[in-house]
């Protein structure tokens, strides 16, 4: 199934519009929330074919905000998930992996180009 | 209850002196009970069959007079004949120096009685004075080699002496040692480099050298954050064939190099910081410079591959950096997965790509993607791969052609990175992988760190993989690393939840940083 909506969950404001900017130009719908309780509201009210979940957010982290989308089950198994850190060592971030993300990157390598590419490919 | 038994662990040891007094307690009621019972017996037969009548306060009153007057009479006899027994007790009680009240027993005494008691008694006090005298003549003059024991052991340096057989002859109370679980053989409690290991030094010399010394840094004992963790400058040096093959000396500078892992820790500290600004620098250039694609001429655009290749290039030694410091500390951690060479390949393949076209050299990757998948820790082996390709691209000539190739080989993928630059001797592809090395000449002419190749290693030693330099002086150098297939490790992977543990089969400090690291 082609990804089409995307829901970008990423506390910086800055890495946060860079994504949303270049994913928006590039022809996908997306949201961009900042704080973890409003990005798993939003991820709960909205069927997204896309979650781009940074780990290290504030009220709620990454690893919380899947592990509450999985207890609806009807979310989870559509959604593909990416997660986005530039601490790839913290057990956290181990962590997300084994949470069954489909992808697990470290920011400052994905530019948003190769963030398109790992897209068009998870599609 | 568990007192009690703490209790009796801890009971003094039994005196000597109190054994009489006890045994003599012990021979009283025996002896008293036994005539109680027989008196009891007697009276009580001829009561039953009517020998004598009596009534029952008669009976009793009588027995308890007779049992008493047997016993007034047999205490006196009991007392001299165990007379000599109370005498040996003393005598012995008296020549082992344990301090007692009673006066010893004097062999003359027995003159009379010519039944060889006063002998018995003269042949202990004469044992006890020989052993006395032997005694005090030892702590008069103590050999040399107990004299120099006695410095070993309160010297402030640890030393563990082993012989031919690396069998541990002896080691003072500072030197680290504990049991081997495999082997059962008493060795040193240290955990050295995974490459750099005693044992292989050891190996090493006993096949080329007669005598050899050599000299480690910054060994420790334990993970950090354990405790009681000493950190060592150590020592060792090698004779062969002699009684003592192996002398290690051991330095503790626990707290002069203390303070030299808070820096690290402040290191990684550091480099976690600048990611931030970094992300935000490459993922802006990156939109700005596809935004302004159509406006910029081709200058521009130059000037703009190379603000992006800077930032890469920058991304990479923070990564390196990060990735050593975590070494270092025994906490870099791999989550190995199922990966195909070509996708870690095509996930760094812009950023060399426009590293080699700022630098004006051609890369040319072919890693086919029939290869069979690896166990890989993509984000990890993708830095290695950068860090191979980048020194390719620096060490090359201008127009020169950096090659990817990858095949299989049994049990692995190898990937090489192959350039026609300018070579290195032998000399130097010795010391490559070493940390903060850097050849004479490139010190000079190339900017980096000598760090990448360290770390690289390192990465690929935890993946149970290989790396490897050959090199030609002018005429270019082929760094080639191995990663084991997936098939091959799958099952293993599964047995530890996808981390390196399993792959690494020898017992070193990864091993052990990887299974604390896990808690």
């Amino acid at each position: 199934m082609p990804i089409k909506t995307i829901l970008v969950i990423e506390d910086d404001r800055f890495i946060g519009e860079m994504y949303v900017r270049s994913l928006k130009k590039a022809g996908y719908e997306v949201d961009w929330m900042v704080g973890g309780n409003d990005g798993l509201v939003a991820a709960r009210n909205k069927q997204y074919d896309l979650l781009l979940i940074d780990i290290m957010l504030p009220e709620r982290r990454g690893n919380e905000i899947m592990d509450a989308l999985r207890g609806k089950e009807d979310l989870i198994p559509e959604s593909k998930i990416i997660v986005i850190t530039n601490f790839e060592q913290d057990e956290e971030s181990r962590m997300a992996m084994e949470r069954g993300a489909d992808a697990y990157l470290i920011k400052a390598e994905i530019t948003p180009k190769k963030l398109l590419d790992v897209i068009e490919k998870l599609g | 209850m568990g007192l009690d038994s703490e209790q009796n662990k801890t009971a003094p040891k039994p005196l000597m002196r109190d054994f009489w007094s006890k045994y003599r307690m012990r021979m009283y009621v025996i002896v008293t009970a036994a005539q109680c019972a027989f008196v009891l017996t007697a009276f009580g037969l001829m009561w039953v069959t009517g020998i004598m009548h009596l009534d029952w306060l008669a009976f009793i009153l009588i027995s308890l007079l007779s049992a008493a007057l047997l016993n007034i009479m047999t205490i006196p006899l009991i007392y001299a004949q165990s007379r000599q027994f109370r005498d040996l007790v003393h005598a012995v009680v008296h020549v082992s120096n344990e301090p007692n009240a009673v006066k010893p027993p004097n062999p003359n005494s027995y003159e009379s009685r010519h039944d060889g008691f006063k002998e018995i008694l003269q042949t202990i006090y004469e044992r006890g004075a020989d052993k006395a005298e032997t005694e005090t003549k030892e702590e008069k003059a103590p050999t040399k080699g107990e004299e120099i024991e006695d410095g070993v052991v309160n010297m402030a340096s640890g030393l563990a002496i082993f012989n031919g057989k690396d069998e541990l002859i002896y080691a003072n109370p500072r030197a680290p040692i504990r049991t081997d679980s495999k082997t059962k053989k008493e060795t040193l409690d240290l955990i050295f480099p995974d490459d750099d290991s005693l044992e292989t030094w050891i190996a090493d010399v006993r096949e080329n050298e007669i005598r050899a010394e050599r000299e480690w840094t910054r060994i420790s004992n334990k993970l950090p954050g354990e405790k009681e963790r000493h950190i060592y400058d150590i020592t060792v040096s090698y004779h062969k064939d002699r009684r003592a093959e192996v002398v290690v000396t051991l330095f503790d500078r626990t707290t002069l190099y203390t303070p030299e892992e808070d820096e690290l820790d402040f290191i990684s500290f550091a480099a976690h910081e600048l990611r931030g600004p970094i992300t935000v620098i490459r993922g802006y250039l990156d939109v700005i410079s596809d935004e302004l694609d159509k406006d910029l001429s081709d200058d521009q655009k130059e000037l703009m591959s190379r603000l992006i290749v800077s930032a890469s290039r920058l991304s990479s030694y923070v990564n390196n950096i990060l990735n050593a410091s975590r070494y270092d500390r025994k906490h870099l951690k791999l989550h190995l997965s199922e990966s195909k060479m070509r996708d870690i390949y095509d996930t760094i393949s812009d950023d060399m790509q426009m590293r080699a076209s700022a630098q004006n050299r051609i890369l040319v990757a072919e890693i086919p993607k029939s290869l069979p998948t690896v166990a890989a820790d993509p984000n990890a082996v993708g830095e290695v791969l950068s860090n191979l390709i980048d020194n390719a691209i620096k060490y090359s000539n201008e127009g020169g052609l950096v090659h990817v190739t990858a095949k299989a080989t049994p049990g692995f993928v190898e990937v090489s990175v192959i350039d026609r630059g300018i070579g290195m001797p032998e000399s130097v592809v010795r010391n490559l992988f070493h940390k903060f090395y850097r050849s004479h000449r490139s010190r000079e002419t190339v900017a980096g760190t000598g760090i990448g190749l360290y770390i690289s290693k390192a990465i690929i030693g935890s993946h149970g993989g290989t790396i490897q330099a050959r090199s030609i002086e002018n005429d270019g150098s082929t760094f080639s690393f191995t990663l084991p297939i997936y098939d091959t490790v799958a099952e293993k992977l599964k047995s530890s939840d996808n981390s390196n543990e399993a792959l690494i089969e020898h017992g070193s400090g990864w091993i052990r940083n990887h299974s604390m690291y896990r808690g």
